[in-house]
């Protein structure tokens, strides 16, 4: 019977692991693991037997996959690490997302510069997928402040959902082979052409298993003043597909801004869903005075929620990968921040708490019941 | 140069630390190579986790790491065709950096 509640921090400086009870009072934190290392992606794998599975990503000795079999208490590097073919080219900068696949032990790794690799194994061995990675548009996309990166991952079914920061959302339906850019409604603001086909700046998808049709996107938003060619495009921020993804439309109307990372839907409730929305100019908190941002209706209207955050000077930003939800009854939300602090929305986000305020950096929370 | 070609030398290669854990356990590797690119083909050969810590799959030496042949650095010489002598000592040391 699963008791426990266990968050993987990934960090500037490496990976935490903090473990609590059900009642998520408190929680005890251990690491750093691969000190000193950034640590971009992680995945709590509860298929079977849980495990753990983190990137390390080490500017100098290159990028390793972590695993841990017993609940974070150690972790070892697997047998390899994603690698482009010899022949390819292509370095392999940064490892963006890790994503459970079939059975027990297929994974999916998302990576820099943006390509997909499968691993049938548990992440001992890897191969690349050639429907994206060598998709005809590959080596037009271009990089994002963050770097060129493949950072989501969503599978249902045969249907597999991309997002490339800056390529945009791509979409196969026939178990990966082949993919197609699948932007329509879904705006670039640093493009003369406001729709561009491809090379919008996508920063998180999500979806949910019961509402498999629909999808909601945080795009790259924040051009509703923009004075350039092609005009001003407001709204372009946050998005919402009812037909698989393959065509958008915005549901930003009523947010502060339509700039941020994450987005994370209620883990039993399709149409409850979270964005943290950021001032545009300096990706930081918007008056600087946090707030976690609610719609319980798929997009329709906003509820702003702040219990328990600062009112004031907060200047912190929240990354793509940085927020998650527990699948607890009643659910409670976790993000990171680039300042460090880690905080706790419980009763589904209505009350805040910091559960550690002095970690390095934060890149990525997951959490998950075990 | 084809490694292959290259008349075989006794040189002693020192592992940095971090990456000891790749090299089996080893802070000092004993092989037989004519050239800095023979180590390095060696070292892939014997020790594939060790190697991908010193070079990315294209081959290239990583950025942060640098190659040293006794106190010369490889640029100094002739890059990976740095020919190696009997006796010679090769030093793999990250750049100090970071923040």
């Amino acid at each position: 019977m699963p008791d426990r509640v266990l968050l993987t921090i990934g960090t500037k400086k490496g990976l935490f692991v903090a473990e609590g009870s059900k009642t998520r009072r408190g929680f005890a934190l251990r690491g750093p693991f691969s000190p000193g290392v950034a640590v971009y992606s992680a995945l709590i794998d509860t298929r079977g037997t849980p495990r753990l599975f983190a990137s390390s990503c080490n500017p100098f000795f290159g990028m390793k996959v972590l695993r841990s079999t017993d609940l974070g208490k150690t972790f070892a590097e697997t047998k390899s690490a994603p690698a482009f073919p010899k022949e390819d080219g292509r370095a392999l900068a940064n490892i963006w997302s890790i994503a459970a696949g079939d059975g027990r032990k297929e994974l999916y790794c998302g990576v820099e510069p943006a390509a997909l690799f499968r691993s049938p194994d548990g992440g001992d061995t890897w191969t690349m997928v050639d429907g994206i990675s060598n998709h005809e548009h590959a080596r037009k996309w271009q990089p994002g402040n963050g770097g060129l990166c493949m950072h989501t991952i969503l599978r249902d079914g045969k249907r597999m959902h991309l997002g490339i920061s800056t390529g945009g959302h791509y979409l196969s339906e026939d178990g990966g082979a082949p993919f197609a850019a699948s932007n329509k409604g879904v705006g670039a603001g640093f493009n003369p052409d406001p729709y561009p086909e491809f090379g919008q700046c996508v920063h998180k998808i999500a979806g949910h298993e019961d509402a498999p049709g629909r999808l909601y996107m945080q795009n790259h938003g924040g051009w509703a003043n923009w004075d350039g060619p092609g005009g001003p495009r407001p709204d372009i921020g946050v998005l919402r597909s009812d037909d698989y993804g393959r065509t958008w439309r915005s549901i930003a109307k009523g947010l502060p801004s339509d700039f941020g990372f994450p987005l994370v839907i209620h883990p039993h409730d399709p149409d409850t869903l979270y964005v943290l929305p950021l001032d545009p100019p300096t990706r930081t908190c918007p008056g600087a005075s946090p707030a976690v941002w609610r719609s319980e209706d798929g997009g329709g209207s906003w509820s702003r929620l702040t219990k328990g955050f600062p009112k004031k000077d907060s200047y912190f930003t929240v990354l793509r990968d940085a927020m998650s939800a527990d699948e607890l009854k009643s659910p409670a939300l976790y993000f990171g921040t680039t300042t460090g602090q880690l905080w706790i929305g419980r009763d589904g986000g209505e009350t805040w708490d910091c559960l550690f305020d002095s970690l390095p950096p934060i890149h990525c929370v997951k959490v998950a019941v075990v | 140069m084809d490694p292959k070609k290259s008349a075989a030398a006794a040189v002693t290669i020192l592992v940095p630390g971090p990456l000891h854990v790749s090299a089996g356990g080893a802070s000092r590797l004993a092989v037989e190579a004519g050239s800095l690119r023979a180590v390095l083909h060696e070292i892939e050969r014997r020790y594939p986790a060790l190697h991908r810590s010193i070079c990315d799959e294209t081959g290239a030496v990583r950025r942060h790491i640098n190659l040293f042949v006794n106190d010369h650095h490889m640029r100094d010489r002739d890059g990976l065709d740095t020919p190696l002598s009997p006796g010679d000592v090769v030093s793999i040391l990250p750049a100090v950096s970071g923040g």
